[in-house]
């Protein structure tokens, strides 16, 4: 029978969507989304109730001579209680420590990445790209001078080697992106040590300050301090 | 094989110099002791289409000022297969062992160093590279190794020294034959390290040609190393060849 059925093809069903009067309501709610949503209101109502009481009959039990000391420490500013202050949780000592590791931590990343760059760099020697540096050819008198630079300008052509399949156009043109991505990587992490370890040494003792505009040697967008010279033992 | 291979190694400019195409973009040589590294370099096995497998090694540039003048596009280095080399500097053999499969089984490369530390490297290398001979001396004095180096087509030198001039043009009277040729790579810091890097250059080269050398041409080796040249030349070449070149 509802093999029979299917032989006839029935209209599509079509979700009905919200009417552009009620646009500003949103997507129209389906009633599954609606029930799910419903059943969690009511479970989160449920436990506020529960709890709610809990907390009324631990007050209807309190005991009047309880003590805490979270009682003095801390203390409630118009009616909002104000937790204990963070502040000075850490000594001055473990601070250093903490920053200390943390420099440490950014310093392996660097040093791991500079190694993964030497690793790429010999074996990415970029062959088809014309050499950047500076080329001198000796010649006796001007003949031979005139000669090689025509031929020069011949030979320091390297043919493009034009029959390498596309894959390995590919891996090779992906292990060039690798290399210059860990380049800015290292860049950007020797810009973060450079800055944490400027912030450590300025928490250090020593009497310091910071140089003034006119001052600077060789102007920097960076600020630049100045160390008294203490003599050491 | 589906997909085709993995890298693809082709011939350089240069004989026995090959690059290789793959996840690496790198100058290559044959290697003559298939399954070994020399200073843990990458090794790259390519099969051939008769089934054989041919093993190439990376030639670091950062390790090598020979390759890093190779790709600094130096025209002829005269380091062929088959050609016999005196290499002076040679380290721990690092260069040389490159060296050494690029004359191939044919050549030779008599490798000098000085120094006890790096030459133990250098004779351990030379061990598994029946082409290369160690000579633990000093290259001031090539009479000490007369016994030991035949007449040679290219003298190599890489000794860093402020009179490497003079140690080249000791060596080249003893060992290279007239019309063999010269590679010196200058490190202009170790020469002068007050002047211009150029003026430097400009300096060894004056030293050169005074001494019978005849300088062909210069490349700085950039990206890889500071403030270093390469130069080279010939030894004593004759009159009429200049002129029908």
């Amino acid at each position: 029978m509802s093999s029979l059925r299917n032989a006839i093809s029935r209209r599509a069903h079509k979700e009905r969507a919200q009417p552009s009067s009620r646009k500003k309501f949103g997507l129209l709610e389906k009633h599954k989304d609606y029930v799910v949503r419903a059943k969690a209101f009511h479970k989160k109502e449920e436990t506020l109730r529960a709890s709610l009481f809990k907390l009324k009959e631990k007050a209807a039990f309190r005991n009047p001579d309880e003590f805490y000391f979270q009682m003095i420490k801390t203390r409630t500013v118009d009616g909002v209680h104000k937790p204990e202050s963070q502040a000075n949780k850490y000594t001055q000592e473990e601070l250093m420590l903490m920053k200390t590791q943390d420099i440490g931590y950014i310093l392996q990343k660097l040093q791991s990445e500079r190694k993964k760059i030497e690793k790429l760099t010999a074996v990415l020697h970029s062959v088809d790209n014309h050499p950047s540096n500076r080329h001198i050819y000796y010649a006796e008198d001007r003949e031979e001078a005139r000669e090689l630079q025509s031929q020069a300008s011949e030979s320091r052509v390297t043919p493009p080697s034009g029959d390498i399949p596309d894959h390995i156009k590919r891996k090779t043109a992906a292990s060039y992106r690798e290399l210059e991505a860990r380049n800015s990587r290292v860049n950007q992490l020797e810009k973060l040590y450079m800055e944490m370890s400027l912030k450590k040494e300025l928490q250090k003792k020593g009497r310091k300050r910071k140089l003034r505009e006119d001052e600077l040697v060789c102007p920097t967008s960076k600020p630049v301090y100045k160390w008294r010279s203490e003599r050491k033992r | 094989m589906k997909g085709g291979s993995k890298v693809i190694v082709e011939p350089h400019r240069h004989e026995g110099v090959f690059v290789a195409k793959g996840k690496e973009d790198a100058l290559v040589t044959k290697n003559m002791v298939p399954g070994e590294a020399v200073y843990n370099e990458k090794r790259i096995a390519v099969q051939n289409e008769d089934g054989t497998k041919v093993e190439y090694r990376v030639w670091n540039p950062f390790r090598s000022k020979l390759a890093a003048a190779i790709l600094g596009g130096v025209d002829n280095i005269w380091i062929k297969p088959g050609a016999k080399v005196l290499y002076l500097g040679a380290a721990s053999g690092t260069t040389v062992s490159h060296v050494s499969d690029v004359v191939g089984p044919n050549g030779v490369v008599y490798a000098v160093e000085f120094s006890h530390r790096s030459g133990r490297d250098l004779v351990n290398m030379a061990k598994k590279r029946t082409n290369v001979i160690p000579i633990i001396e000093d290259a001031r004095h090539p009479a000490k190794y007369r016994m030991l180096v035949g007449m040679v087509d290219v003298i190599f030198s890489d000794v860093a020294q402020p009179d490497q001039a003079r140690i080249l043009a000791l060596n080249a009277s003893y060992f290279l034959k007239a019309g063999g040729h010269f590679v010196i790579s200058i490190k202009a810091n170790c020469i002068d390290s007050t002047v211009p890097a150029e003026a430097v250059f400009q300096s060894e080269v004056k030293k050169l040609q005074q001494e019978q050398f005849k300088p062909f041409e210069q490349v700085t080796l950039e990206p890889f190393e500071r403030d270093h040249a390469c130069v080279v030349g010939g030894y004593r070449m004759p009159k009429k060849q200049k002129a029908a070149a």
